[in-house]
């Protein structure tokens, strides 16, 4: 049914133009994937230069960096903290961690790096003192907890590690920073604690790797694709023969495409972390990144949102900047939706949303910022939308027809290479 | 105005029938209203809405009269207020009616069919049914309250309203004129007042002829005078005139100057009950100088209630002074009125005589930027409508200086929290007083008082509301005090707690012109920045006095707890640290892992026991009290004994001549009241 209705679309002329408006500027798509192809081979050439480290720049401040250890270094790790802790008790001293501190005010943008890293302030978390005694027994209980699965080898989930003392932690967020702040304080990354988070991105495409052991060819995954597995030492011997990837924000934008065979198309492999990205699927999309040597395009709201989604995915959060070496993926190109794609695309007014107070703040907030200042054409972009003062999802699209991005909007802007 | 004018055609063509049946409505006869005619049919207007709120409004208007009545002689006010019940056969036999039974049940409202006996039946039996089953299961459930059978008419009670005050009293030949006719009165003036139109009283006059058709009964006597005049009268609506039944002297024995005005009117105690407890307390806030006695009375003893709000302070605010016009705030109707009245004779003595901010130097600028036609000597009553025209728009677009706020009378910083005080018993309490501001020429002052806690405070924001320094009590969701303390003030940046708390707010708005939204006189609109801004800087500035106190308060309670919150830690921490030091231990005893020296010697202590998890809790605790010893000495050292400055009780002054027994000490006299 589909088919024929495509195929009778194609043959009326001037009413498919208005029903889908560009899309006679669409070229063959064989013009198109020989655009991509030279892109691909240009990017991947750009990418085997060797990527820069800390280490390499001569900062004036001392920046922390934490690295992979094995269980057993973060065993004895944990190990001779206690003692000392231990010692200290009995000493009569009572006890204290020096936890690194993660607040704004520590957290630094290296321009060389393209990301944030560290900085190396500590704060003291002293037992006898009412405002931070919940926080170090909190950070004495996960040491403890942490020590067990090193000493059984074996992973649970940041729920998991919840539910071992509800009553002490309270709330997750509480479990879950106390975490953050154990692997920054141990010089490790999360994923060396054997804790992970629950699956919540997805990859559908071009791309066969080994998750465990078993192959997993993601073009054969179903409509859904691949769950992307949440410790990233299972995930290997990636092979692909796209030629790009393409990053999502949305899920529905991701069903979209994943239905359509998008990547059938073009040859690409696509991803999405619904939203906000989890440790996980930045780990895998740096993974992809570096191993297949692939340019990533991003396909997020135009919103303040969706290009902080951009820059967590690029420079890092600043609540994980500790490991922002593994967490980052450098080199993201700006697709869409681009707030200057509103009129471009003559996106109906009816689709465009007021941006409120808080999101005009958070636009302004981010002009600031240096990963989006790096940029010029970020800034002309983020501009244009504080000026308007309107925003639109990815979904405004669907105004033209639900299949509008696929089948013309993102061919187009391939076309044209237009992303920034 | 809507309701009053829907309310008025059905009436119309009612009467149209009974005389000239189907007239087509053009030839109706041009008809001419009296303001009391206008008044009976939109007492709406004037908050006459329903029996239960014309109750309200009356016992109000009453009140409020006596407050002015008393300050204007400066006088510490004395207002008794009754409210009696009359039954309907006692209101029958009170007007000279004989009661009747009911003969034809169905012909009444309330009357109940079979059919619908049987279901309430049923209803009742299964509500019982439910409470039973709940009492059973030890549930606690609220009280179902008997299906209530329809209320008809009939049964609208009868009140007598008194209102008893010390004020200044009536001259005996003018009480007819100032009770029987609408729109006159003495409040007219650009001056603070608590009424202004002159309604009142006569709205509660006017509603006792509407509902019961009995005369008002008015007792009054002025300082100095030696009879008291005594007036029965009622209003004829029609010709807006007073209709008197008895006017006479009587003697005045005990020498007492005041007022007492007695009305009975159709009302509804029930509903209205709590509204005006609410507004007696709220009076008793604003006007802690004055003491009111309010009584209801009953056939029904168990309803009858007395209650007095004493007295708490002799410190009256200042009378307000009359002001004149500020240029900035007048129309051409009040520049012509200005000038037919004033007893100057050329322009610039007009100018600088009848408004205010308007000097000497600066009248002859003005007259001079008037035009070419205008000069200082000429004749004011001269003046031609497009003169005048001019005079207004200069008027308009000229810059005067504000008018200052010397002419209000606002309750006072301490007044306001002495009100707070006394009826809510809080825990704290901040005031403020702003400086005067203006808003279209009218000068205003807002005072604020923040409270936390007390008795019947309810958690959460507990709003009251005063303009003129009468309480404001209807409407309250659109009032510019609520909409600012809701949406404007960040409470938990000054250690409040928007839910959890007991807040009270207090905003006092005084001005000659209160700008008041809505028919009924009940709010002040959200729309008025003026207004707006100088409420919130008000209340934050009280937020500010209160969060130095609740830090302080924070900080003592931590001290308090200090160790207790330490110490319910402990076994967690403990725990943590021994369990890894066990599992340690354990490896080291199997060789899995080595660990050499001091540590060696920890864990080999641990698995011998002799380092157990007691031993570290132990050891953890000696630590936090010698913390805890520590932080207290700091703390004691740094806050030191110093004391909330002391405020002075206001004693009451005894009443009567008293026989007095006295014990007497070279330092001091007790004196008992024997």
């Amino acid at each position: 049914m589909a088919a024929e209705k495509k195929k009778r679309r194609r043959s009326e002329d001037d009413d498919d133009d208005a029903a889908l408006p560009f899309k006679n500027r669409l070229k063959p798509d064989s013009v198109i994937l020989q655009i991509l192809q030279s892109f691909s081979s240009s990017s991947s050439a750009a990418s085997t230069s060797k990527t820069l480290t800390l280490s390499d720049l001569s900062l004036s401040t001392t920046c922390r960096e934490v690295a992979d250890l094995s269980l057993t270094s973060v065993q004895s790790t944990i190990e001779s903290l206690v003692l000392k802790i231990a010692k200290s008790i009995l000493s009569g001293n009572g006890f204290s961690f020096d936890v690194p501190s993660r607040t704004s005010t520590n957290q630094l943008y290296v321009p060389e790096l393209d990301r944030i890293v560290l900085k190396d302030k500590n704060t003291l978390r002293p037992f006898a003192n009412v405002s931070s005694v919940r926080k170090s027994t909190i950070t004495a209980r996960i040491l403890q907890l942490i020590h067990q699965l090193c000493m059984k080898n074996i992973h649970v989930t940041k729920r998991d590690l919840f539910y071992t003392d509800v009553k002490l932690f309270q709330d997750q967020s509480q479990s879950d920073a106390v975490l953050d702040d154990v692997s920054c304080m141990l010089g490790c990354t999360r994923s060396s604690l054997n804790v992970i988070a629950a699956e919540k991105g997805v990859v559908v495409g071009r791309l066969i790797f080994s998750d465990n052991g078993d192959m997993i060819d993601c073009t054969k995954m179903g409509m859904g694709g691949k769950a992307i597995p949440p410790n990233i030492d299972r995930v290997g011997d990636m092979q692909s023969d796209a030629m790009f990837i393409l990053l999502v924000e949305k899920d529905a934008a991701y069903i979209r495409l994943a239905e359509d065979r998008f990547y059938n198309r073009f040859p690409c492999i696509i991803v999405t972390a619904k939203g906000q990205p989890d440790v996980a699927t930045r780990l895998f999309l740096r993974k992809m990144k570096v191993e297949l040597k692939l340019p990533v395009l991003a396909l997020v709201d135009s919103d303040p949102y969706g290009l902080k989604i951009l820059s967590v995915y690029g420079c890092g959060s600043k609540n994980m900047s500790y490991d922002s070496a593994n967490l980052t993926t450098p080199d993201i190109k700006w697709l869409g939706v681009r707030p200057s794609d509103l009129d471009k695309y003559k996106i109906p007014e009816q689709c465009r949303l007021p941006m409120t107070e808080q999101d005009i703040k958070t636009g302004k907030d981010l002009l600031e910022e240096d990963f989006v200042k790096k940029n010029p054409g970020w800034v002309e972009e983020l501009t244009l939308m504080v000026k308007t003062k309107q925003k639109a999802e990815i979904q405004a699209l669907s105004t033209f027809g639900f299949q509008y991005l696929s089948e013309v909007y993102l061919p187009l802007k391939l076309q044209q290479k237009d992303w920034l | 105005m809507e309701i009053g004018g829907s309310k008025e055609s059905p009436e119309k063509p009612k009467k149209g029938k009974s005389k000239t049946p189907r007239k087509p409505p053009k030839d109706s006869v041009l008809k001419q209203k009296s303001p009391a005619e206008f008044f009976a049919e939109n007492k709406n207007i004037a908050g006459f809405d329903n029996p239960g709120k014309c109750l309200y409004t009356t016992v109000r208007e009453l009140v409020e009269n006596s407050l002015d009545s008393a300050e204007s002689i400066s006088e510490l006010p004395v207002v008794e207020i009754t409210i009696e019940e009359i039954e309907k056969s006692k209101f029958n036999s009170m007007i000279g009616l004989v009661n009747r039974e009911r003969v034809d049940e169905e012909l009444y409202d309330d009357y109940e069919s079979t059919k619908a006996r049987v279901k309430r039946l049923a209803k009742e039996a299964k509500n019982q049914e439910v409470q039973a089953k709940n009492a059973a299961h030890g549930k606690k459930t609220k009280e179902h309250t008997p299906t209530k059978v329809l209320k008809g008419r009939g049964e609208t009670s009868f009140y007598r309203v008194t209102c008893k005050d010390n004020g200044r009293g009536m001259p005996h030949d003018d009480i007819p004129n100032m009770f029987g006719r609408v729109l006159s009165g003495t409040k007219y003036g650009l001056k603070q007042t608590r009424g202004k139109f002159g309604l009142g009283a006569k709205m509660a006059l006017i509603w006792s002829k509407m509902s019961t058709g009995l005369p008002i009964e008015i007792s009054s006597s002025m300082k100095g005078q030696n009879y008291i005049s005594f007036c029965r009268l009622d209003i004829d609506i029609h010709r807006n005139m007073p209709h008197i039944h008895l006017h006479e002297k009587q003697q005045n024995k005990e020498r007492w100057h005041g007022a007492e005005i007695q009305v009975i009117i159709e009302g509804n105690w029930t509903t209205y009950r709590s509204k005006i407890l609410h507004y007696m307390r709220q009076m008793a806030v604003i006007t802690p100088y004055a003491q009111f006695i309010f009584k209801f009375i009953s056939d029904t003893s168990d309803k009858n209630m007395t209650i007095k709000f004493a007295r708490r302070t002799d410190v009256m605010p200042p009378v307000p002074i009359e002001t004149k016009h500020h240029p900035s705030s007048v129309d051409l109707l009040l520049i012509k009125r200005l000038r037919a009245e004033t007893s100057k004779q050329n322009l610039l003595q007009f100018l600088q005589h009848e408004f205010v901010n308007i000097g000497k130097s600066h009248a002859e600028r003005l007259i001079g930027e008037m035009g070419p036609d205008f000069s200082p000597k000429m004749d004011v009553k001269s003046l031609t409508d497009q003169q005048i025209v001019r005079i207004h728009q200069l008027f308009r677009q000229a810059k005067f200086d504000d008018p200052s706020g010397e002419c209000l009378s606002p309750a006072g910083e301490y007044n306001l929290r002495l009100g707070i005080i006394k009826e809510l018993h809080p825990e704290l309490v901040a005031t403020h007083s702003g400086s005067a501001q203006v808003f279209e020429g009218h000068p205003f002052i807002v005072e604020a008082g923040v409270s936390l806690g007390g008795k019947d405070v309810k958690l959460g924001l507990n709003i009251f509301r005063f303009a003129n320094r009468i309480p404001l009590l209807f409407e309250q969701g659109a009032d510019v005090v609520t909409r600012t303390a809701i949406k404007r003030i960040n409470w938990s940046s000054y250690k409040i707690n928007q839910s959890q708390d007991k807040i009270g707010i207090f905003v006092s708005i005084v001005s000659t012109k209160i700008p008041f939204k809505g028919t009924g006189k009940e709010y002040i609109g959200d729309d008025i920045n003026e207004i707006a801004s100088a409420v919130k800087s008000a209340i934050q500035q009280c937020c500010i006095q209160l969060k130095t106190k609740i830090v302080k308060k924070i900080q003592a309670r931590e001290q308090q707890e200090r160790k207790r919150n330490l110490s319910k830690y402990i076994p967690n921490a403990t725990g943590a640290v021994y369990d890894v030091l066990k599992e340690m231990a354990q490896s080291h005893v199997s060789k899995k892992k080595r660990f050499e020296g001091e540590d060696a010697e920890l864990l080999s202590k641990v698995s011998a026991r002799l380092i157990t998890k007691d031993t570290l809790s132990e050891k953890l605790a000696q630590h936090v009290e010698q913390v805890d010893y520590e932080m207290a000495l700091e703390y004691a050292t740094q806050s030191g004994v110093s004391e909330e400055p002391r405020e002075n009780i206001f004693i009451q002054a005894l009443e009567m001549n008293h026989q007095f027994m006295d014990f007497t000490n070279p330092i001091f006299v007790f004196r008992l009241i024997s």
